[in-house]
């Protein structure tokens, strides 16, 4: 990193984008120190550039936009340009790198464009998130069940009694009146 | 000589005649003891009270109600009765495990899915169970003919989270993509029936069998394939049951569950199988169904009316069973099939909070009980069911009225207790006060079935002790009954309170626990039986005041209620659990000589829980930081939700929520508003690139340490699996 030295903005500033820099690096399982370096060293040199064109520009912004950037050409090279969005491009090449382990499997391929071992690229490629077989959908109709006369009209007063709460309140101060006086008569 | 083949049970020839006179003998029984208990009782009650040679209205009922009680009990006592005599003939030839040799490895198999429906539960213990599982039909050569379905309604985002990453972790450890699946709904729609009957409508008719387990369910291959080959041998069976075995309890409740379920549910399963044959019922779990037959027959529709008694039918598996029985294919329980097990709760409360939504569900039924069409044994199951929790409240009543009639007569100035029996032996007359018959008898239905269980293991238990031996053996099944009698009073006063809430259409509330390091909750325990010492004191003390004799009388139902706190405390403890498990008190074979899947399974999860916890700052988010921080992880969470272009107005809403969550941190979103977020794969991928795209100062706090503490110290991620 001793090559790096930008123009414009703070060492602060600078210093603050290499953690973010690095702590991405590290929230991506590459956790090998000289690698590490390597691509935080591309990623601040192209940001370091592009704020010297605008030095309003905050260098974390800048920093993890061309992080973002260079992901976005390496996934391409890796898994082909095809019709997704970058977005989708780039979960889905995440899902693969999980997949196939390769942070820890090829330590050096992140972001490597030159020297991508083919196995590795093999081994992304095939690893596709499946989380269901393909559908078969069909239908299940609820069966009817008769429930007899009595329940039935057990239900159909319950559903009118529903409609009525005052009915229902009525009908619970009755059954406590019913048991308060049969405790009085029986206690006399 | 070679042994000849044994001959083998055929479910289709089941004659309907052998059925009908099974069931008439033993229902003749329960009406034969029922009706002896009745005549006791009132013979008692004509000679006592304040009318002798008639009986009072309040006599009546109290009268009514024991009989209702006593034919409760005696279904019980006649179960283990007629186990106890199938066991003790070398077993019955009538069962379905008899349909098959006992060893037959070319026996079919078909397509069939394993389907584990979880709903917020504990990750590691849900794929940890899924992977021993997997491992074990691996281990059979028949897993080509199994997938597996993990179907999560779960809805608090850390565990969310957690069941994806978990998905992933074992799939990669096992090799399992394209066999086992994750899916995630993203509205709970009638719970766990409609978590199953979604799987269905999606995938159901690929496979001709499914095996429904629970989230702590355990079951081997060798059970699952064996179960599946059963289900091919007979055709007409719709649902094939087995008998989950409690295991991994640490406390002591859960460990006398535990051994009272092993050692005693022998004689029980085997009288259950022999009256309802093909007619049994099914328990939600462990058990493999015929998928189009379930699919065609068993959908369940809405009962009249709204929650608690009508609405969507809670305990669907009753129902299920029944319907699939109307359909004309029978249901089985495999009752002597090993290598199926499920868990128990930990403590008396914990028991009773899955006993209030199971009291809920019962009582449903009693719409069914007339539904035509049903046949007559699964009326039978769905009213054993409701009786399960009527009977509390009705033994409530009858003790209630039987103090009030008591006092009563003591208040008239009544004699009571008049009825005697005298008997000669060896020259002297013995004078028995006949409510000591009567009490005798029904401890004689309460206590019988537990000294048959023990019978039938105790010739075992001297060639192969896996009970402790045969001393531990009996004095291990001594304290149950005696712990358990205390018991069953709260219980009753628990069921009791659920049954009353359920008419009323309340719900009950429970207070948040808040254990110690010896899993012990002093406060838990006073706010939740505080109430049940009271009515116990006051019971108790008036009666004590006012007859004496009585009090001994009651005293031992008096006795829990009274100790509900201390007992609830003492039985919660793992620390006691621990203490009778190194006496050898209340082992079960399940625990003195496991199957290796049970303890791959303790060792794996070991492991998993000896993990590194996120910092105290982060834990409460943990999932959602994940989720939104991790590339990885928020690559995969986006992968697996529906992708769909939300209206502007929701646009708007979501763009709002992801400034607040990343400005003000999760704290200031409610859980409903973070799961909003986690479903809308837009807001999941902006926040990724804002988070890191974005300068500290615009970021909350929270996401500053998170940022900086993510992987520091590990260089993985936590998972909820064993690696």
């Amino acid at each position: 990193m001793s090559g790096f030295q930008p123009r414009t903005g703070t060492l602060d500033q600078w210093n603050a984008a290499y953690m973010r820099v690095e702590d991405y690096l590290r929230a991506h399982r590459i956790h090998n120190r000289l690698h590490q370096s390597r691509v935080i060293e591309r990623v601040l040199e192209c940001a370091a550039h592009r704020h010297e064109a605008n030095p309003g520009l905050d260098p974390v912004m800048l920093a993890a936009e061309e992080m973002d950037r260079l992901m976005q050409t390496w996934f391409a090279s890796q898994l082909g340009e095809g019709a997704l969005s970058a977005e989708r491009r780039a979960a889905q090449a995440r899902v693969a790198m999980l997949l196939s382990d390769l942070p820890t499997r090829w330590p050096y391929t992140f972001l490597d464009q030159e020297n991508t071992p083919s196995e590795a690229r093999v081994a992304m490629e095939k690893s596709a998130l499946q989380a269901g077989p393909d559908l078969a959908v069909s239908n299940m109709v609820p069966r009817e069940i008769d429930l007899g006369t009595l329940p039935e009209a057990a239900g159909d007063t319950l559903e009118r009694l529903e409609r009525w709460p005052i009915i229902r309140l009525l009908l619970l101060w009755a059954v406590f009146a019913a048991v308060m006086a049969a405790l009085f008569f029986k206690t006399r | 000589m070679p042994n000849p083949t044994p001959k083998l049970f055929v479910t289709e020839r089941l004659e309907r005649r052998r059925v009908i006179k099974r069931r008439f003998v033993f229902f003749t029984t329960i009406f034969l003891l029922t009706s002896l208990a009745g005549w006791f009782m009132a013979d008692l009650l004509w000679n006592s009270g304040t009318h002798p040679g008639r009986m009072s209205p309040i006599e009546w009922v109290v009268l009514v109600l024991f009989v209702v009680l006593f034919a409760h009990v005696a279904t019980g006592f006649v179960h283990a009765l007629f186990g106890f005599y199938v066991l003790n003939r070398g077993g019955d030839f009538c069962r379905i495990q008899r349909a098959l040799p006992p060893e037959d490895p070319h026996a079919p198999l078909a397509p069939t899915a394993v389907v584990m429906p979880v709903c917020n539960e504990d990750s590691s213990r849900v794929f940890e169970g899924l992977r021993v599982i997997y491992r074990s039909l691996e281990e059979t050569g028949k897993l080509g003919n199994f997938d597996f379905f993990i179907l999560s309604d779960t809805s608090d985002p850390n565990k969310w989270i957690q069941e994806e990453l978990a998905w992933v972790e074992l799939c990669k450890q096992v090799g399992g993509f394209g066999r086992i699946f994750y899916r995630k709904r993203r509205q709970g729609i009638n719970k766990k029936s409609g978590n199953v009957a979604d799987f269905l409508r999606r995938w159901g008719s690929r496979y001709r069998y499914f095996a429904v387990l629970d989230a702590d369910s355990i079951m081997t291959g060798r059970s699952l394939v064996r179960m599946v080959q059963l289900m091919e041998r007979n055709p007409t069976v719709g649902i094939l049951q087995s008998v989950p075995r409690l295991i991994r309890g640490e406390t002591l409740f859960a460990r006398l569950q535990q051994f009272a379920n092993r050692l005693y549910s022998s004689v029980f399963l085997a009288g259950l199988n022999y009256w309802q044959q093909g007619e049994g019922n099914f328990w939600g779990h462990n058990a493999v169904i015929r998928t189009a037959q379930f699919m065609e027959h068993c959908s369940l529709p809405d009962l009249p009316g709204t929650e608690p008694f009508g609405g969507r039918i809670l305990s669907h598996d009753f129902v299920e069973a029944a319907l699939m029985v109307r359909a004309g294919y029978s249901v089985w329980l495999a009752y002597d099939l090993d290598g199926s097990f499920e868990e128990g709760p930990p403590s008396v409360i914990d028991s009773a909070k899955r006993d209030r939504r199971w009291c809920q569900g019962n009582l449903q039924h009693s719409w069914l009980l007339f539904a035509r069409g049903l046949r007559g044994a699964s009326r039978v199951h769905l009213l054993m069911g409701i009786m399960g929790y009527v009977a509390s409240p009705l033994w409530l009543f009858f003790l209630l009225l039987s103090t009030i009639h008591v006092l009563d007569q003591d208040l008239s100035g009544t004699e009571h207790s008049v009825g005697e029996i005298i008997f000669e032996r060896w020259g002297f007359y013995f004078e028995l006060p006949q409510t000591l018959a009567l009490f005798g008898l029904t401890l004689v239905m309460l206590f019988v079935p537990k000294v048959l269980g023990v019978l039938v293991q105790w010739r075992e238990e001297g060639r192969r002790p896996v009970y402790g031996g045969r001393l531990r053996m009996v004095l291990s099944a001594v304290i149950e009954t005696l712990l358990s009698s205390l018991l069953a009073p709260i219980n009753m006063m628990f069921h009791a309170k659920f049954v009353v809430f359920t008419l009323l259409g309340q719900g009950v509330g429970w207070v948040t626990q808040r254990r110690d390091a010896e899993g012990n909750d002093w406060r838990e325990a006073i706010l939740t039986h505080w109430g049940q010492t009271a009515f116990g004191l006051i019971w108790g003390i008036s009666t004590y005041i006012r007859l004496p004799s009585f009090f001994w009388w009651l005293s031992p139902v008096l006795a829990g209620l009274v100790l509900s706190i201390p007992l609830s405390i003492f039985l919660g403890s793992s620390k006691i659990g621990g203490l009778t498990r190194r006496w050898g008190l209340f082992l079960f074979p399940e625990e003195s000589a496991p199957p290796y899947e049970l303890r791959r399974l303790e060792k794996n999860l070991d492991e998993c829980y000896r993990h590194m916890r996120p910092i105290e700052e982060l834990r409460d988010d943990y999932g959602l930081l994940q989720a939104v921080l991790d590339p990885y992880i928020n690559a995969l969470h986006v992968s697996l939700q529906r992708q769909r272009r939300p209206a502007a107005a929701t646009r708007a809403y979501f763009l709002g929520l992801r400034e607040r969550l990343l400005k003000d941190g999760p704290k200031r979103l409610s859980a409903r508003e973070k799961r909003a977020l986690l479903l809308d794969p837009e807001s999941m991928t902006w926040l990724h690139r804002e988070l890191w795209r974005r300068p500290q100062t615009e970021l909350a706090e929270w996401w500053q340490l998170g940022v900086r503490q993510y992987n520091v110290l590990t260089a993985q991620p936590v998972t909820a699996l064993y690696r």
